[in-house]
């Protein structure tokens, strides 16, 4: 039935033996050493200052959406900063093994990391910075802001909330043990088929790639059906849908993708690991496989994916320019038209990514088109940016700046995306290094929106700005480092650099090179800056208004800041699209609830994220074919949710008096703040 | 909310009908032996598409009212508006994909007739 | 906006009481989110099977023409349709609080589940038995993977109805209760649907043609 694989398997360990753990090799003995120390670190402090029991029952057993979008966000930053490790050696790599002349070091013949090592890096540079880094930062946010703008308690299903964070969590500790033990995926964040079949790729590395996206994956469906229910069902009274801040409306449009196209990469994925654990003949080269099926599918997801990540992008970038531009947003119906039109139309582009394949003319011409006419929504989305401005009261605070880098990055992402999606181009420079800054060019929105949004929203979350001068320079620093890597990057792509080099023996590209790794030298900087910015911060701490930014719009920013942990202490009455701006208009912004009744709330339970590791486990232990492990966490995974779904705990009611005393003194509910023991309620609560 | 305080008065249970669940079945299956017979017979590929696509129309419409309940109700407006933004994507993935791959062994696979006499 | 209302003494900006929502709805809507979610993994299993049921992708095995048989497949159909039809009917013995009409109906969609099953998974293992595998073909492979998605969908459905059989004893009716088991109905019928997509397209489109 399985497949029998190389090298020696027992029972107990499945293919895990002392060899798989790469003591030998300096690199990642180094980053070993880092990661430990890291680790040594937050958990000597974490028991140093006696917060143990804080961070088990006020964070990892928490079902609150805002401590859950920060814990996304954590998760995220951390993984962007390996991602961006991965980066550096990249362009390192490249820097020295340009030309046969080229010196190597540490084993390799040029450079420094051998052709499998460097096949390594790549891969999980992408799958990090996708599926890790960007996709949680995303998440993290849609997680804190969308229950806040639409005036509701927390998100439908706080429970499936927290397991889909620790799914996600999950998948990310299995790409880091990949370090560690074994191998990461040499066969590109995509998969290229069949070279990650069994055959080819014997090892473990595309294992631990592929159940890091799936389960993932998975966490990521969870949280896209959460989201879309929160903001059918739980808008705060009087919120039609032409009051839905857009923010919300571009999450809805992006928990759409991934509702739809998530479950077709779980597809694809399982097919993939059907071929490569019980000998299925897929996507084999040969018994009646096909393997471009695979990259069919896996881009099928894959582009509405990009969306998946940049319409959010977008939402914040419409939020921060409307606020900092004192100015309602110019043309809000067509910018809902057009998220969901992008949303609509990149279900049927796909094929743009194998033009290459030979599918023939008219269905390349029908990709090519439908291509092209994403064009249409984005632009509209820009020119509605612009027009905002135009004629508003600027501020350009650091918010602001990331947002309008953020519209020129997106004006040359998006025109050399109109080259590429016209085949001819496409044929000249597919899979050269200018596609790569291409979607650089993209993902950089997405980075600068979140870095927008980070500093926009963060008095919000916690209470305090960050500080102003350290972000400028964080800012600058980045915009700086951008520039230095992928203006060089379009060039040698046109100069024909094929994408995934370990060596280049075209000498002329030199120049180039050492120009991109002056950017990497700059990004360290803005790193550095990045850092300086939140310690700096932290120490000042300097209480934020309850409208940070004092041109604050929407509904958030009618709660206190920071915000209690039961979001509004009473449920507001919706009469605009910018309710605060519409109070504001009509002296009410200071206007407070005169009586408070009781809440109900869910309680906290550290069921996901016993899930969550118990799904690492299991694919851990599918990686390394240890079946009894996997089994076991599987069934153990299956019995808990049985068991609790006879668990007759119903949350528990917060009384009005603890609210109308909690509103008074607001830190000790903020997000960071350790809650009293409230009293929970058996069988049905009264407070509905 | 009414419905909160008693479940079994949710409207979602008080749609619950004999006569339509009956209904259902027997349309859906007299739709599936519809197309078992139709099967049967000697039918052109491009008609036999055009009668079983029919009968499977109207089976899985048949489920989606009777079964599914879905109409334009408060209760279930959001269910019958999500179903009808996901159905195209069924019809572009599969369709698309089918569309893709045949004009893909069309342009660069032997024809199978030789390549089977071939292999023989 | 551009239309702005002012506010006036009678405005009301605050809703006491007001996030109390309507749990039931909310947890069949996401569960219907999901099952949509779960009809797309079905369809990407089925693109894959479109594209594979072609002679190039037998590998010299047997095509779905060679070995389904149309009437059996009409026969499972009949049952599906029969444990849909009988788990429904409990759902009409719920809106009077029959605990025994709802798990009667249970049982009876267990029942008819188990011999549907017991049908396919032994054609299945008939055909490894023969030499034609899912290892023996892409083609083969898609077929498997089809069949048995399917069935573990059944196999699902089937742990939670037993799940569900205990909880009506022990809870009654409850709001989790009745909302779990409008989700199972929903569930048990979207089986349905996709064994019917499959029997048109795989036993009767693909066994002519």
């Amino acid at each position: 039935m399985q497949v029998a694989v190389d090298g020696p398997w027992s029972p107990l360990l499945g293919r895990l033996t002392l060899e798989a753990i790469p003591y030998t090799n300096p690199i990642l003995l180094f980053t070993f050493a880092i990661a430990a120390t890291a680790g040594i670190v937050v958990v000597g402090s974490v028991l140093y200052f006696r917060k143990v029991g804080y961070i088990w029952r006020e964070w990892l057993c928490s079902v609150d959406h805002k401590r859950i979008g920060v814990m996304y966000m954590i998760l995220g930053l951390v993984m962007l900063f390996r991602g961006f490790i991965d980066g550096v050696m990249m362009r390192t790599q490249q820097a020295i093994a340009i030309g046969p002349d080229s010196p190597g070091y540490l084993g390799a013949a040029h450079g420094y990391l051998p052709p499998y090592h460097f096949d390594q890096v790549y891969s999980a540079h992408g799958t990090l910075m996708l599926i890790f880094a960007a996709t949680p930062l995303l998440t993290g946010l849609g997680n804190i802001i969308v229950p806040l703008q639409i005036g509701a308690r927390d998100m439908a299903f706080p429970y499936l909330n927290a397991v889909s964070l620790w799914l996600t969590v999950a998948g990310a500790l299995l790409c880091m043990i990949s370090l560690f033990v074994g191998e990461f995926s040499n066969a590109t964040w995509v998969g290229l088929m069949p070279f990650a079949e069994l055959p080819s790729n014997p090892g473990v590395g595309v294992d631990y790639w592929m159940w890091a996206l799936q389960i993932s994956g998975l966490g990521t469906t969870f949280n896209a059906i959460n989201i879309i229910t929160t903001i059918v069902k739980m808008r705060a009274p009087g919120m039609g849908w032409f009051r839905v801040p857009v923010f919300t409306w571009v999450n809805m449009a992006t928990a759409i993708i991934g509702v739809t196209a998530f479950p077709v990469l779980t597809a694809a994925l399982a097919m993939l690991g059907l071929d490569r654990y019980v000998g299925t003949h897929f996507f084999s080269a040969g018994f009646g496989g096909n393997y471009m099926l695979y990259i069919n599918l896996f881009w099928t997801w894959g582009h509405p994916e990009v969306y998946f990540l940049v319409l959010p992008a977008f939402g914040l970038i419409s939020e921060i320019v409307s606020t900092f531009s004192a100015k309602s947003l110019f043309g809000y119906p067509t910018m809902i038209a057009a998220s969901m039109g992008i949303a609509g139309v990149g279900w049927v582009v796909w094929a743009h990514h194998f033009f290459t394949m030979g599918m023939g003319p008219n269905l390349i011409g029908f990709f090519s088109a439908a291509t092209m006419i994403v064009g249409i929504p984005t632009g509209v989305k820009a020119f509605n940016w612009v027009f905002t401005m135009f004629r508003g009261r600027i501020t350009l605070a650091t918010p602001m700046l990331w947002a309008i880098t953020c519209i020129l990055l997106l004006l040359v992402g998006g025109i050399t995306g109109m080259m590429l999606s016209a085949s001819v181009v496409d044929y000249t420079v597919h899979d050269s290094v200018f596609v790569v800054a291409h979607f650089h060019c993209m993902v950089l929105v997405i980075g600068g929106g979140v870095f927008a949004a980070v500093t926009y929203w963060w008095p919000k979350v916690f209470g305090f700005k960050l500080n102003e001068t350290l972000g400028q320079w964080f800012f600058w620093t980045f915009v700086a480092g951008s520039v230095l890597v992928f203006v060089p990057m379009f060039m040698a792509g046109l100069d024909g650099e094929t994408r995934r080099l370990d060596y280049l023996w075209d000498t002329s590209l030199r120049p180039l090179m050492l120009l991109e790794v002056v950017g990497i030298a700059v990004y360290f900087l803005s790193v550095f800056f990045f850092l300086a910015m939140i310690v700096v911060s932290l120490a000042k701490r300097e209480p934020a208004e309850q409208d940070a930014w004092g041109t604050g719009r929407s509904l958030e920013w009618l709660t206190q800041t920071p915000v209690p942990f039961y979001n509004f202490a009473v449920t507001p009455q919706v009469h605009a699209l910018d309710e605060l701006s519409w109070r504001k208009a009509n002296g009410l912004e200071k206007a407070q609830p005169s009586t408070y009744v009781p809440i109900h709330m869910p309680s906290s339970t550290g069921l996901p994220f016993i899930i969550g590791m118990l799904g690492f486990a299991c694919t851990f232990a599918l990686v390394w074919r240890i079946w009894w492990l996997a089994g076991a966490s599987l069934l153990a995974i299956i019995l808990l949710v049985i068991i609790r779904s006879f668990d007759k705990n119903e949350g528990y009611v917060l009384p009005a008096e603890t609210i109308a005393a909690a509103e008074r003194n607001l830190s000790t509910v903020s997000v960071i703040a350790e809650q009293s023991k409230v009293l929970p309620v058996g069988g049905h609560a009264e407070a509905h | 909310m009414a419905a909160h305080n008693d479940p079994l008065a949710h409207p979602e249970v008080r749609q619950g009908s004999v006569l339509r669940y009956v209904a259902g079945t027997v349309l859906s299956a007299g739709a599936m032996y519809f197309a078992y017979v139709q099967s049967q017979g000697q039918h052109p590929v491009v008609q036999l598409l055009e009668i079983l696509g029919g009968a499977l129309l109207f089976s899985l419409v048949t489920q989606a009212a009777l079964f599914f309940g879905l109409d334009a109700s408060r209760a279930q407006i959001w269910k019958s508006i999500s179903l009808i933004l996901t159905v195209p994507l069924f019809l572009v993935m599969i369709g698309i994909s089918v569309w893709a791959f045949a004009s893909l062994y069309n342009r660069t696979m032997p024809d199978p007739a030789i390549m089977n006499s071939m292999s023989m | 906006m551009a239309s702005f209302t002012k506010a006036g003494a009678d405005t009301v900006l605050w809703n006491p009481g007001a996030d109390a929502h309507d749990t039931i709805s909310a947890r069949t809507y996401g569960f219907w989110l999901y099952l949509l979610g779960d009809a797309l993994i079905i369809a990407a299993v089925f693109a894959c099977y479109a594209v594979l049921n072609n002679p190039l992708n037998a590998n010299g095995g047997p095509l779905g023409k060679d070995f389904l048989s149309a009437s059996k497949g009409m026969l499972q159909t009949f049952i599906v349709l029969g444990s849909v039809l009988s788990y429904s009917l409990a759902t009409v013995a719920l809106k009077r609080g029959s605990k025994l009409g709802v798990s009667l109906g249970m049982i009876g969609a267990i029942l008819l589940a188990v011999v549907f099953l017991g049908i396919g998974l032994g054609d299945l293992a008939a055909l490894s038995a023969a030499g034609d595998g899912f290892a023996r073909s892409g083609y083969l492979s898609c077929f498997f993977t089809l069949i048995l998605t399917h069935a573990l969908h059944m196999g699902f459905g089937i742990l939670w109805m037993l799940v569900m059989l205990v909880q009506v004893g022990v809870f009654g009716f409850t709001e989790n209760v009745v909302a779990r088991l409008l989700n199972l109905r929903m569930f048990w019928q979207f089986q349905a649907s996709v064994w019917v997509v499959v029997y048109i397209y795989v036993y009767l489109f693909g066994g002519a043609h």
